[in-house]
């Protein structure tokens, strides 16, 4: 990736209100040529409206969008060189998956013969039978009518290509296959990928690099890495899924005070310009039992459940006062053994914990 | 004043615009002159005379119940005879016919395409003397039945034939609205068939019955063919009386009296249904 | 078990009862039929002689040929106006969110569950207070009143199924606001609107009460039919009622095939594509 231009697509202070609601507060955002950018948030957090902004279905109340050095603010989506696949797909369904795919070359007037094998080729890059062109829609699978529609998309030959959460109707199966197809085709075509999701973890697994969105600011902008390992705020640290988060006060050098149960825990953060915030420690870098005798945090606690997650046990773990409740994940194949109800130590590293202030 | 350019805008509103202008002339606009025709002095022919209740008070006192009686009379009985005889079709639709449901929803609708005099009179034919059922009756046991045709039940066996879809399909929509595991969930409770069908089928069904219902009266209260075609002069309902004070009496603010009348009770009646009625769920099936 | 069974007896009897009241609604139109074919001139049953004699008189009528030609101008200008205007109605009425749609959808059927007679007179009162003379033409209007409401809720039917992402997808692959019209939004609706199509034809080419009071010196087959029923009989009325039954039939019938013939034209030219 970025052999492109860098500032392909550049987002400078857009925002949008709806009456007294504002959906898009000042979001500023670059994404280069040939990236795989993906927007993430929470439902309401306006990535949508984002996407319907950076199409053209929406105009922003403020800003102004460029691609490729010319601004696009009043260009309307029938005119701008990107394309979207929507949430539904919204494949046309009294054409056939052949005409599906062949309506943006129709609309642009191409000879019949040469839309054929366009079409045919794009078939082909996204592994679908050729005998699909004279299939009716209704006659496709979930997965298929992925396929047809990045295909549809494909076939218009956007500058970028944006995705409204294509995938989110779909089994965890399917969409953990199509999540890598996907990257392979973004591998294949070399194009701009503009994706949004309510999943970190689908973001993780396919992007270059992902913006995090919430309440319509965008708080984090990063590679999948630095969004994990270094998330700006509590919000983000939670966002990948379950997470243990502490609220701390500076204690002394090095270390930081839990709130809830006065103890206090060895950090290796610079902790000079941190007064409070949170602790978070991600469950699969806690240790339980003996692998936790010789850290330098350690709590003593209660055995509550155990939950298979496949390759993983997750525990939860109360302090034995019952006021504050741990989780602890770890290998399945790792020896550890104790039945709920039990007393154990469960503990970490100093340098697994994030210290945020917000 | 900027909200106002604002509503008119909507996508929405301009829509409905053509529609709308439409029945505001073709509609509305009759309506109102109606009304204002109703104050007019009996037998005036122009709005430009000084408003007078005197035709409500002449209605009002001269014989005119008796015709709204009997239309109301035959609405009520015409509503009871049809819950009767749709009820199990309707039953038989949503639950038991399948893909047969269909097949029988079509023919029902077919005869609604159908001129309703040419129905009617095939009923003349049906109950006239010497008649196709008279006829076969002489001739098969030499029994005669003659007073048949113009007679008080024939009317209502025109209004039950005329309105017979009206009531079965929102009966249907009713019904077919009630889930299957309701009724399994009462029987696994131990109800019995009488206290399930009292207690859980009855009760979700009635916003059907209910539409059905108040649908059959308010169409039944305004006919006109089906005395005139199957009941001569036997009786006469309201829908007559506004028509020969429009036509032979030429007493046009009368006839706009007995029809602000009627239309006031259809209107109570479906200002009624609609609070009942979400239109999206019931046409859009949503 | 034997629940079993008196269900199983239950059922049968719906289903008996369901096919009597079949025959119920559809003997008075067989009962036309028969009658248009007897030789009298006073209908008796049972018939003794046959004859198709009324069937030729109506032929050759002229008059007969008037009433026809009314009611088809009538029904063929009533069909054409309320789909054009229904299109937009239906849009409203189940496609946009508006602020005062729920009134909208109220209001716009009121004149279907209105006493027709009722509406006929008015718009009468209506059409002389403004000084214009009735005729088919005033007529149409009449019809328009009670149909284009039946034929915007059929059409909405279809609407709820439409999904105006199709429409933002098209355009967004480049086409114009005309091409997603042509492309999408028409094709996708058009079951919907061939439905309401006919019934805007058959039901004002069956109307009766508004007919009456609106068509002046005009006379639609409907009317004619009454004028001779009130009158006394005359076998031309279940000879002039089967052909306008068979009328309706016909046009039925031909839409169906039509329906059909476009469905198969369309896959037989994505199979061609192949």
């Amino acid at each position: 990736m970025n052999e492109g231009q860098l500032d392909f697509l550049e987002l400078r202070g857009i925002t949008k209100r709806f009456g007294d609601f504002t959906a898009l507060a000042d979001v500023n955002l670059s994404i280069s040529e040939g990236e795989f950018f993906t927007l993430v948030g929470p439902s309401g957090s306006g990535k949508t409206t984002l996407i319907r902004i950076l199409v053209g279905m929406d105009s922003p109340t403020g800003g102004e969008i460029s691609l490729n050095g010319n601004v696009i603010n009043d260009v309307p989506a029938n005119r701008r060189p990107t394309c979207m696949v929507f949430q539904n797909l919204a494949l046309f369904p009294h054409k056939t998956v052949g005409q599906n795919v062949e309506f943006a070359m129709k609309i642009a007037g191409v000879a019949p013969a040469t839309r054929r094998e366009r079409a045919n080729e794009l078939l082909e890059l996204l592994r679908l039978p050729a005998d699909f062109y004279s299939k009716r829609i209704n006659q496709c699978s979930g997965g298929e009518r992925q396929r047809i529609a990045l295909a549809r998309a494909l076939a218009f030959d956007p500058e970028i290509l944006f995705f409204d959460e294509p995938l989110s109707a779909l089994d965890y199966r399917l969409r953990k296959t199509l999540e890598k197809e996907l990257k392979d085709i973004h591998r294949e075509t070399g194009k701009t990928f503009v994706y949004i999701t309510h999943s970190l973890e689908e973001a993780m697994v396919m992007s270059d690099r992902i913006g995090i969105l919430n309440h319509g600011h965008l708080i984090q902008i990063g590679s999948p890495d630095d969004i994990y390992n270094r998330p700006c705020n509590k919000f983000v640290a939670q966002f990948m899924g379950e997470v243990n988060t502490l609220e701390v006060v500076r204690a002394a050098e090095g270390r930081v005070r839990h709130v809830d149960s006065d103890a206090s825990f060895e950090i290796i953060s610079d902790v000079n310009d941190f007064e409070s915030g949170f602790l978070i420690i991600r469950p699969e870098v806690m240790k339980i039992g003996r692998a936790a005798a010789e850290l330098p945090n350690q709590i003593q606690g209660v055995l509550f459940n155990d939950y298979a997650l496949g390759s993983r046990v997750q525990y939860q773990v109360r302090s034995e006062d019952g006021e504050s409740h741990w989780l602890v994940e770890r290998l399945q194949d790792d020896p550890f053994a104790a039945s709920p109800g039990q007393s154990v130590t469960i503990g970490w590293r100093p340098e697994d914990s994030i210290l945020v202030t917000s | 004043m900027k909200s106002l350019v604002h509503w008119v805008r909507q996508p929405g509103f301009l829509n409905a615009l053509p529609v709308g202008v439409f029945l505001l002339v073709g509609f509305a606009g009759p309506l109102v002159l109606v009304l204002l025709y109703s104050f007019m002095p009996p037998k005036t022919f122009k709005l430009d005379q000084l408003p007078t209740l005197e035709n409500y008070v002449s209605v009002v006192t001269q014989s005119y119940y008796i015709s709204f009686g009997w239309s109301l009379t035959l609405a009520v009985v015409t509503v009871i005879l049809l819950l009767i005889i749709t009820y199990p079709i309707a039953y038989g639709m949503a639950k038991l016919f399948g893909k047969w449901a269909t097949l029988v929803t079509i023919l029902v609708a077919l005869p609604l395409l159908i001129s309703e005099n040419i129905r009617l009179f095939g009923w003349v034919l049906l109950l006239l003397k010497n008649g196709i059922i008279d006829g076969s009756l002489q001739f098969l046991f030499g029994v005669s039945l003659s007073g048949l045709l113009y007679t008080v039940p024939a009317v209502v066996l025109g209004l039950v034939y005329v309105y017979l879809p009206f009531m079965l399909f929102p009966l249907v929509i009713g019904m077919s609205m009630v889930p299957d595991s309701l009724k399994e969930a009462a029987s696994d409770l131990g109800a019995s068939r009488l206290q399930i069908f009292w207690e859980v089928e009855l009760p979700l069904s009635m916003p059907g019955i209910l539409i059905g219902s108040l649908l059959v009266f308010i169409l039944a209260l305004g006919s006109l063919a089906e005395s005139k075609i199957l009941g001569g002069q036997v009786i006469v309902m309201i829908a007559d009386d506004i028509e020969s004070a429009f036509t032979f009496a030429q007493n046009w603010p009368k006839g706009s009296v007995l029809s602000v009348l009627l239309i006031t009770l259809s209107l109570v009646i479906i200002f009624f249904l609609f609070r009942k009625i979400d239109l999206d769920r019931l046409v859009g099936r949503r | 078990m034997k629940s079993q069974r008196q269900r199983r007896i239950a059922h049968a009897l719906i289903v008996v009862w369901t096919g009597a009241v079949l025959v119920f609604l559809y003997m008075p139109m067989l009962s036309v039929v028969l009658a248009s074919f007897t030789k009298q001139r006073y209908f008796r049953f049972p018939v003794k002689a046959w004859d198709t004699r009324w069937y030729e008189k109506a032929f050759e009528s002229l008059s007969v040929r008037d009433l026809f030609w009314t009611s088809f101008s009538v029904a063929l200008l009533v069909t054409l106006i309320s789909v054009v205007l229904a299109f937009f109605g239906a849009l409203a009425f189940a496609r946009y969110d508006w602020k005062g749609r729920k009134l909208y959808q109220r209001l716009i059927l009121l004149p279907i569950f209105f006493p027709q007679a009722v509406l006929g007179l008015a718009l009468l009162l209506w059409f002389s207070s403004l000084g214009i003379t009735t005729s088919w033409q005033t007529a149409v209007f009449a019809h328009m009143i009670w149909i284009l409401p039946i034929v915007t809720l059929i059409m909405s039917i279809q609407v709820y199924s439409f999904d105006p992402v199709w429409e933002e997808a098209a355009y967004d692959l480049g086409a114009s606001r005309l091409q997603v019209l042509r492309e999408i939004t028409l094709p996708i609706l058009a079951p919907g609107i061939i439905s309401g199509a006919i019934f805007a034809f058959l039901l004002s080419w069956g109307n009766f009460p508004l007919s009456l009071f609106t068509t002046g010196a005009d006379q639609t087959i409907p009317e004619w039919l009454y004028a001779k029923m009130v009158s006394g009989y005359t076998p031309m009325v279940p000879t002039l009622g089967s052909l306008t039954m068979g009328g309706a039939a016909g046009f039925l019938l031909v839409a169906f095939v039509v329906m059909i013939v476009i469905r198969r034209v369309k896959q037989g030219k994505s199979n061609q594509l192949r």
